[in-house]
């Protein structure tokens, strides 16, 4: 009873707002007609969907082919389209060929993609950047493939930065990032699943996977998921992983996101889905675990013991960057004993003319950084290395001689900014560096037993979270069959398993014949 | 919307109680007063017990580009109290801050208060504050330890922590002192078998000490003229069941804790006389311990006989005679020579204490517990009783591992 | 690609049992066993293991009967409706009022090791929240948990031990026989509840793979966990000698002991966090066990709903007693009194009835077609 009022309430208190939006049913109607024969009449529709001449871009040319002696237009955008092309490939065959033929296909020499008829699609596909040929008297329009899209080329990877491996990354082409893909696994089986999310954009996006490898059941969730998106549009591939997360709001997260075409197809390989979106310079994977956000492509590339040093290497650093500024709490306002005498009395004599207590301290000097930080990520590039030593400088220096900040917080708190940069997964690194802020609270609430607490509660967390049915820890808990590359891996002999949580079709990578 | 809402919410909460809780256990480390060391004496007044508290000024010596703080390294306060921990209260009237055990190294009891039979119960409290470590030791000084922690000022270490940690690790390391942690007082206390030795300090030194050979001297007597500071560690307090009982000298500490395997005492070095024609009268040598010893014990009948071989390498580091000890003759001279002098030494020291104090200056006593199939039986047979009549055998087994220079060589480089 | 939840594997399961029974070693219950029979104490959990293993390995027998079903169900089934519930309930309360005082004597060491003016019951809701948030994740989470830190919490054991060793004294567990040998089997009969949680971690057996896991598993656990704290035991027994018995934690007062060198001279607080995060898992699978049962008792399906309020009850029980002298001396070895000899009864009692009424024959025959 009591609930039902509260929802009722909740109802009333959370109203969404109305808007009187104006109809478009008009536009509608005359997208789901086909094209007539009518020249003129077709002239006029698409003149007035594409707002001509309100809209610059849009190029109708109207000529008469020569060999047909019949009216015929093309309509493109100028901006999507290889102009070039369009000028060799259609319009001069079509102007000067003067020996008669029969079909359009025989007078172009540019391979005919389609013909279409619907006035919706024939949109759909110019707006994409297709060259529509639409000619008198007939009832189909002839499409070409003719899109250029302006971008960059492919490039070095910029966030994911690694000493020795491929250093190409994704552009926001998706024929550029497909072909990425493709030359890396030669195989017929590795399949470019063609999907479009949302409605009024109508983005497109790519399921990449081996169907020789892939379990079907994920495969189906996430279409299901795909299809499940109702809105008009996903920008990016970034806004897509959010849809498509299991809790969108949990500070872990659980779709690895990359713009290294190697270490896509090396998941691809284990048996994973890699989504590609046009537009976006990266992809993800998916299920994704711990381990597979917390390794790196390189620990691969180099000899095992190499490989090895830098895992151990960045475990040790996440460990600090999460833990040292709070441990620092616990340890000097709850358990002092534990501090060296040496080092306690340095600190108590440093501490001794500042003003704030070490938690405001330590939370004072974690803002700053972490300012610092996205400072020198948002300036423009040619100041970018001032802003590093002048907050650096002013910072440390300063606020330890001005008695503000003492210096062993300095200390600490560069020591756990530095090692969270070692963790290269974007999301893992801010997953990083927010709990550390709860770890720091937890420790100024109650020392190192709000700490231990907080270790358990978050690890809890952590093997509850799943990533489309696969659980966070996989394989190490729950146990599944494994090459075991979780802290260390192994010599690549030896890894000859595909992740038993994948359920995958073919378990051994490498069969011995 | 609504759970991220309460989860802010929440978080807000938890960041307000973590910054404004100032009760409980938080305390900031520069809030509080580090007692380094603390001084027991007995009081004017009766029941009571004066303490003495060595307090580290963290600002001086640690600050780094600081300049000459004009403040001192430590704040020593002396009060009387009725028992340790109450002593804690008291205090807080005096210092600014609260009194923090935490880096509690050293516990000095002056002898007139250790030699107190109420010793025992006041040094218990110890064990029901929780902050004082066990790894704390217990020094015995022969002065009143108000006076001592005053005397003490030590010229190179001005932060008192640091000098108490080299003082005694290095007396520990050379045995010239005790391992007298709190730990070791009070399970020897509770085994109730054996002498504790607890170690021996002295702030002033005696006015006209007698001359000793080497090591044989107690606090305050080791002569020595310079610029330093008067404090001595050496030698060690002897306690009975708690109490003390004695003094016994440095000598004897350094072979108490060769006998004691739960040391790791590491090399010293020994005086033993010349066996050789010389003017010279003594050898210096290298003793090592590196096996544990082996005791066996016969206890029946009414003298228990108890036979302890104490095996020691032995590096000899002068040569006064020149003499050649490529020859055999010549080494078994030496190793006999080493052989009885320290076998002498220590039945010396054993047979001292077992008159004196009629027990072991060592746990000695677990040795005699394999003896026995249980608890009851060994506690029948009455060790500390029993240990009084005891007939002890010391052997030592010599192995001379380096002979030092060949003689041939020193003759070379002297012409 | 959903997974049937809930099911556990035998790591898990091993390493929820090991941290159960093998966190015993590091609260009081080392100083009870040595006031009993001294230096020889180290011998109690071997014998008891020895002892408690008859009635546990008939009623893992019996249960395994019984494809897929816990230790409640078989029991009201041999039973009987109504004899059955009663067996039950005094299993429930018996094991509410273990982790009651279990749980406060944790409480106690917090507050006099560690946290000398927290309140307790500051201490204590945390403890209990932590626990119902785990518990409510559901047993397989715990075992993830549980097996992520289990290894942590054993290195740092065997790295107390060694530690420790430079300091200890081998001679102490001599004489061997400690009070004497009557007094040592008298002991271990009196110390069986040191394994009753095996006992009831039986509840858990549908939500393993197989029973032949859970029979894997549990004896994996119980001859580590046996060997783990006869090993404790005895590492207290070498360093402390005859304080042992005054000693009421003897493992805080160890690692408060221990130093690594002259700069670092204190460490325990690296071992608390450690020890602390094995007692969250231990209670949180206690406090799982408790809620399975109550709802298997009274028939409520979603018993997960009930966590909290049986946390918030438990947490009110384990707050009543005054000090921590009442719990570790009066309610606790009353507990366990009545929890020992129980438990053992029952599994008889469980293992005659299958016995009496055919249940072995039956599953002979069955297994023979």
């Amino acid at each position: 009873m009591g609930k039902s009022i509260l929802k009722t309430l909740v109802k009333v208190l959370n109203t969404k707002p109305h808007f009187n939006e104006q109809s478009n049913q008009e536009r509608m109607e005359l997208k789901a007609q086909d094209i007539s024969t009518n020249y003129e009449q077709n002239l006029e529709n698409f003149k007035q969907i594409f707002s001509i001449p309100k809209n610059v871009d849009v190029k109708v040319r109207e000529f008469t082919i020569r060999a047909l002696n019949r009216h015929a237009f093309i309509i493109y955008l100028n901006t999507m389209t290889d102009i070039e092309l369009i000028q060799k490939s259609i319009l001069m065959p079509l102007i000067e060929n003067e020996h008669a033929a029969g079909k359009i296909q025989d007078i172009v020499s540019f391979p005919v993609e389609k013909t279409i008829t619907n006035i919706g699609d024939i949109t759909e596909n110019i707006t994409s950047g297709i060259t529509a040929l639409i000619v008198d008297g007939d009832h189909q329009c002839y499409v070409f493939e003719t899109s250029k899209v302006q971008g960059r080329s492919i490039e070095k990877s910029d966030n994911e930065v690694i000493v020795r491996g491929a250093k190409e990354a994704f552009n926001e082409k998706l024929a550029d990032n497909m072909g990425l893909i493709r030359k890396k696994i030669k195989n017929e089986n590795l399949i470019f699943e063609h999907f479009i999310v949302s409605k009024r954009s109508r983005n497109d996006v790519m399921l990449v996977y081996e169907k020789d490898l892939i379990n079907h059941e994920t495969l189906h969730s996430l279409k299901d998921k795909l299809k499940a998106i109702e809105v008009d549009s996903v920008l990016d591939l970034s806004l897509l992983e959010q849809y498509l997360e299991e809790r969108p709001r949990s500070l872990f997260p659980t779709i690895l996101n990359t713009e290294r075409p190697d270490r896509a197809v090396s998941f691809i390989e284990e048996g994973h889905i890699v989504i590609l979106m046009s537009n976006s310079p990266n992809c993800l994977v998916l299920p994704a675990t711990f381990w597979s956000l917390f390794h790196s492509p390189e620990d691969h590339y180099l000899r095992v013991p190499y490989g090895n040093f830098i895992r151990i290497l960045r475990l040790v650093a996440l460990f600090i960057s999460m833990f040292s500024s709070s441990f620092y709490i616990a340890i000097t306002n709850y358990h002092v004993g534990m501090i060296p005498p040496d080092l306690l009395m340095a600190i108590a004599g440093a501490r001794e003319r500042v003003p704030f207590p070490s938690i405001i301290e330590i939370l004072m000097m974690e803002i700053a950084f972490e300012l610092i930080r996205e400072a020198g990520l948002r300036v423009p590039s040619p100041i970018g290395p001032t802003i590093g030593i002048v907050g650096a400088l002013i910072l440390g220096q300063a606020a330890v001689q001005a008695n503000v900040i003492s210096p062993i917080v300095i200390i600490v708190i560069a020591l756990s900014g530095l090692s969270s940069f070692i963790i290269s997964d974007t999301s893992l690194n801010f997953a990083i560096r927010l709990s550390r802020f709860l770890f720091i609270f937890a420790a100024g609430f109650i020392g190192i037993y709000g700490f231990g607490a907080l270790i358990v509660l978050g690890l809890f967390y952590l093997t509850s979270l799943k990533s489309f049915g696969v659980p966070y820890f996989a394989p190490m808990t729950p146990h599944f069959f494994s090459s075991k590359d979780l802290i260390i891996r192994h010599v690549p002999m030896k890894e000859r398993f595909r992740p038993g949580y994948l359920k995958p079709k073919d378990m051994v990578k490498q069969r011995k014949e | 919307m609504l759970r991220i809402k309460v989860v802010c919410e929440i978080l807000v909460i938890f960041l307000m109680i973590s910054i404004l809780t100032g009760c409980w256990d938080r305390e900031e480390l520069e809030d509080r007063a580090y007692v380094i060391g603390i001084g027991l004496d007995r009081s004017e007044h009766k029941g009571k017990i004066q303490v003495t508290m060595l307090l580290a000024n963290p600002e001086v010596g640690s600050v780094q580009g600081g300049g000459g703080s004009p403040e001192k390294p430590r704040e020593i306060i002396s009060f009387d109290a009725n028992d340790i921990i109450a002593a804690k209260g008291t205090v807080n009237s005096i210092i600014s801050r609260i009194i923090s055990y935490d880096l509690l190294k050293i516990i000095v009891v002056s002898e007139e208060l250790a030699r107190d039979s109420r010793f025992t119960s006041i040094i218990y409290d110890i064990i029901n504050d929780k902050e004082i470590r066990m790894n704390a030791y217990l020094a015995v000084s022969n002065e009143k330890a108000s006076e001592y922690f005053l005397k003490n000022k030590p010229r190179m270490e001005t932060r008192p922590h640091k000098y108490y940690q080299y003082m005694i690790h290095h007396g520990i390391e050379n045995g010239l002192i005790p391992d007298s942690t709190l730990f070791r007082f009070f399970t020897t206390l509770e085994r109730g078998s054996d002498l504790f030795l607890a170690m021996n300090t002295a702030a002033k030194r005696e006015k006209s000490p007698r001359y000793k050979s080497e090591d044989e001297y107690t606090a305050g007597q080791v002569e020595a003229s310079g610029e330093f500071d008067d404090t001595q560690f050496i030698g060690s307090a002897v306690f009975k069941d708690g109490v003390m009982v004695g003094k016994i000298n440095g000598l004897e500490t350094v072979l108490a804790n060769v006998l004691d395997d739960s040391t790791n005492i590491k090399d010293l070095l020994v005086d033993v006389p010349n066996p050789f024609p010389g003017r010279r009268k003594q050898i210096a040598v290298r003793l090592m311990k590196r096996e544990k010893n082996k005791v066996k014990m016969d206890l029946k009948g009414e003298r228990p006989q108890i036979f302890i071989t104490i095996p020691l390498r032995v590096v000899l580091m002068t040569n006064p005679s020149k003499v050649d000890f490529s020859e055999k003759r010549n080494q078994e001279i030496i190793k006999k020579a080493i052989k009885t002098h320290t076998e002498n030494l220590y039945e010396k020291l054993l047979l001292h204490t077992q008159k004196e104090y009629k027990e072991a200056p060592y746990p000695l006593s677990f040795y005699a517990r394999k003896y026995f199939g249980t608890i009851q039986e060994f506690e029948k047979f009455n060790w500390a009783k029993k240990y009084q009549n005891a007939v002890i055998h010391m052997k030592s087994e010599i192995k001379i591992i380096d002979y030092g220079k060949k003689q041939s060589e020193i003759d070379k480089g002297e012409k | 690609m959903k997974q049937k939840p809930g099911k556990l594997g035998i790591r898990e399961y091993a390493a929820i049992a090991i941290l159960m029974v093998g966190s015993k070693a590091t609260e009081d219950t080392p100083a009870f066993l040595y006031t009993g029979s001294q230096n020889a104490a180290w011998m109690v959990p071997i014998l008891s293991a020895v002892v408690f293993f008859v009635p546990l390995f008939l009623l893992i027998k019996t249960i395994s009967l019984f494809q897929g079903k816990n230790l409640f169900s078989v029991i009201q089934q041999l039973l009987g409706k109504y004899i059955g519930f009663l067996v039950c309930l005094v299993i429930f309360i018996i094991s509410s009022l273990g982790i009651s005082y279990d749980s406060r004597t944790y409480i106690d060491i917090i507050k006099a090791f560690y946290f000398n003016s927290t309140p307790h019951l500051v201490l204590y809701a945390i403890l209990m929240a932590i626990c119902t948030y785990g518990a409510k994740k559901g047993i397989q989470h715990i075992g993830s948990v549980s097996y992520l830190i289990v290894f942590y919490t054993l290195l740092s054991g065997y790295f107390i031990f060694i530690i420790s060793f430079q300091d200890s004294n081998f001679q102490a567990i001599l004489p061997i026989w400690g009070s004497g040998i009557p007094r040592i089997f008298k002991e271990s009969i009196h110390r069986l509840p040191l394994f009753a949680d095996f006992f009831l971690l039986t509840m858990l057996i549908p939500y393993l793979k197989s029973s032949k896991e859970f029979r894997k598993g549990t004896w994996i656990a119980y001859s580590y966990v046996t060997i783990h704290i006869s090993t404790a035991i005895l590492m207290f027994i070498v360093l402390f000698d005859r304080s042992s018995g005054a000693i009421g934690y003897p493992f805080h007062t160890l690692i408060r002991y221990i130093s690594l060198g002259n700069y670092i001279p204190n460490v325990e607080i690296i071992f608390f966090v450690i020890w602390i995060m094995g007692a969250f898992i231990r209670f949180t699978a206690f406090l799982y066990v408790n809620a399975l049962m109550f709802g298997y008792m009274f028939k409520i399906k979603d018993f997960e709903y009930l966590i909290p309020s049986l946390a918030a009850i438990y947490l009110m029980i384990g707050i009543i007693p005054e000090s921590s002298m009442d719990v570790s001396h009066d309610l606790k070895p009353m507990v366990q009194s009545a929890a020992g000899p129980a438990f053992a009864a029952i599994s008889l009692m469980v293992w005659i009835a299958a016995l009496l009424k055919g249940e072995f024959k039956h599953a002979k025959n069955k297994s023979g077609l």
